[in-house]
């Protein structure tokens, strides 16, 4: 227990710091598990409390990530979303995948790999558009769908790789019927759950809190996972009064998630030996691949390398996606990888992001630059 | 007035968009995040870096109401409403520093109603509110009233009430 105290007091410290900077505060959460952890000076352990913290954590991600997920939107966002999103999935899955796999990884690692490999950091890029005064550049919007359509895809991904040794289809039969459930649930008690969120009282938040774990609860009986059963809550939920549910579920969401970045560097263990080459090769690559499919979505899209530059600059950063699927399914070396290549990645994505208008002025100087010499020879 | 074209457009984890372009083509963006606070972007004809500026919604309000055209000091402010599903009904809201001429005296003894066809909807005395002040309500001085009316009622209380 003393450990989650002194675990907490610690990310409140650094929350300060990384706010005052404003810089993302993610990397170095994870950062002071591994020093406080096993890695580092052991002063921390997870246990049982740690655990089921970090459990919520990850629910309440997950859920948040459903609310945010609105189905008829992003169908009429159809084109928008495609392009994009399938650039940058077939790009980085791709060298996330063969990069892992030629480093020694097996099959199955190589694609959880490639999958946190592909997740950019949706809490990070949105953040920075923000906070960076980047909302009307016409490349935030591609941005922006470019997130949506990583969530989908993680979706996808965490239902197949869930499926296990289950008959796909039964499995995806059972998600469909409990999201189909979910949905006449909200729809038909539509009336009933504004009313509750509508109340000042404590009623709203303790709902909140009630639903998200009853209906974790329930995936033991139903053999679907866990992880599944809140995305579904979350897309059903939203059809009512998504907003609402967002600000009674958002303490539970910023508190325990901390514990799960934490206690995801606190379980980090570097005893079996720790690949510097492997990870350093996995952190260069996840910067060049969005490098590739920046460029590629820009010029698709914007017909601009500039625009790519940009699109870049705002999706290095891989996040709490990334370490979801690590903590879901990595075993403790892909783990460790994982966690490095989020380190190193949002840290320098976060400048990127802060500098990528520079970098385009930079670049263009240097064209304009050249420009002059090219016009002498039409002329000749 | 030419019909300009205003999109609104729901961003995904960031809030609502609201983008114009001025008749000589000028693009101003107000973006209501998440996060509570409104950007404002202004790019200007033939630019590419847009100029931004974040506020809180308190001087977001500020800033609609003097775009509104109707601030006239800074402790004094205006605001028009314009139903435009009612035959165009305008409304402004105004509020007034009650001068030492007026303390002392009463809304009915004023004959504010029937003097301007205006009518006080609330006066705020050391930060507190009174809302629909009743005609026997005495003005102090330092109070600050807030008179609603059509801008001609209004500027007839200006004239005639204020200098009472």
């Amino acid at each position: 227990m003393e450990g989650i105290v002194l675990a907490l007091f610690v990310c409140l410290l650094l929350a300060l710091i990384t706010k005052y900077l404003s810089v993302p505060a993610i990397p170095f959460y994870i950062l002071a598990g591994v020093l406080l952890g096993k890695a580092g000076l052991g002063l921390v352990t997870s246990d049982v409390i740690s655990r089921f913290f970090s459990d919520m954590g990850l629910i309440f991600l997950l859920f948040f990530m459903g609310l945010g997920l609105k189905p008829e939107r992003i169908a009429a966002n159809r084109s928008a979303v495609l392009t994009s999103g399938i650039i940058d999935l077939n790009v980085n899955m791709l060298i996330g995948f063969f990069g892992a796999y030629m480093l020694g990884f097996s099959i199955t690692e190589s694609l959880i790999v490639a999958s946190a490999f592909y997740i950019s950091s949706t809490a990070m890029a949105i953040t920075s558009l923000i906070e960076n005064r980047k909302l009307m550049l016409r490349e935030a919007e591609t941005v922006i769908w470019l997130m949506v359509f990583e969530d989908l895809i993680l979706i996808i991904f965490l239902a197949i790789i869930s499926a296990g040794n289950q008959n796909l289809i039964v499995f995806l039969a059972k998600i469909l019927g409990v999201l189909a459930f979910l949905y006449a649930l909200a729809h038909y008690g539509k009336e009933f759950l504004i009313s509750i969120l509508d109340r000042d009282d404590e009623l709203p938040i303790i709902f909140t809190f009630a639903a998200v774990l009853t209906t974790a609860s329930f995936s033991m009986y139903l053999g679907v996972p866990e992880t599944m059963m809140v995305i579904a809550l979350g897309v059903a939920f939203a059809t009512t009064d998504p907003d609402a549910f967002e600000q009674h579920a958002r303490p539970f969401k910023d508190v325990f998630l901390v514990v799960f970045f934490v206690f995801f560097g606190v379980t980090i263990d570097f005893s079996g030996g720790v690949n510097w080459y492997m990870i350093t090769i996995i952190c260069l690559l996840a910067i060049v691949s969005k490098l590739i499919s920046g460029l590629l979505t820009g010029l698709f899209i914007h017909r601009s390398a500039l625009s790519g530059l940009e699109i870049w600059g705002n999706t290095i950063g891989r996040g709490e996606f990334s370490i979801a699927i690590a903590v879901l399914y990595g075993s403790p070396l892909v783990g460790t990888t994982i966690a490095a290549m989020v380190i190193v990645t949002s840290i320098i994505g976060s400048f990127t992001a802060k500098y990528s208008t520079s970098l385009k002025r930079g670049i263009m100087h240097l064209g304009r630059k050249k420009s002059p010499s090219h016009r002498v020879h039409p002329g000749r | 007035m030419s019909a300009m074209s205003l999109r609104s457009l729901n961003l995904p984890g960031v809030g609502t968009k609201y983008e114009f372009e001025t008749d000589k083509g000028d693009t101003v963006a107000i973006f209501f995040t998440k996060t509570g606070t409104i950007q404002m972007y202004t790019l200007q004809k033939g630019c590419h870096t847009p100029s931004a500026a974040e506020m809180t919604p308190v001087e977001a309000r500020r800033l609609g109401n003097i775009l509104t055209g109707a601030i006239i000091e800074a402790d004094q402010e205006s605001v028009e409403i314009a139903f435009s599903a009612l035959a165009d009904l305008r409304v402004t809201i105004h509020s007034f520093l009650i001068p030492k001429t007026i303390a002392g005296r009463t809304i009915e003894d004023l004959q504010i109603r029937a003097k301007t066809g205006a009518t006080v909807i609330a006066v705020c005395r050391h930060d507190r509110n009174i809302v629909n002040p009743p005609p026997a309500f005495v003005f102090e001085t330092g109070d600050a009233a807030l008179v609603i009316g059509e801008s001609d009622q209004i500027k007839m209380f200006e004239r005639e009430i204020m200098v009472d």
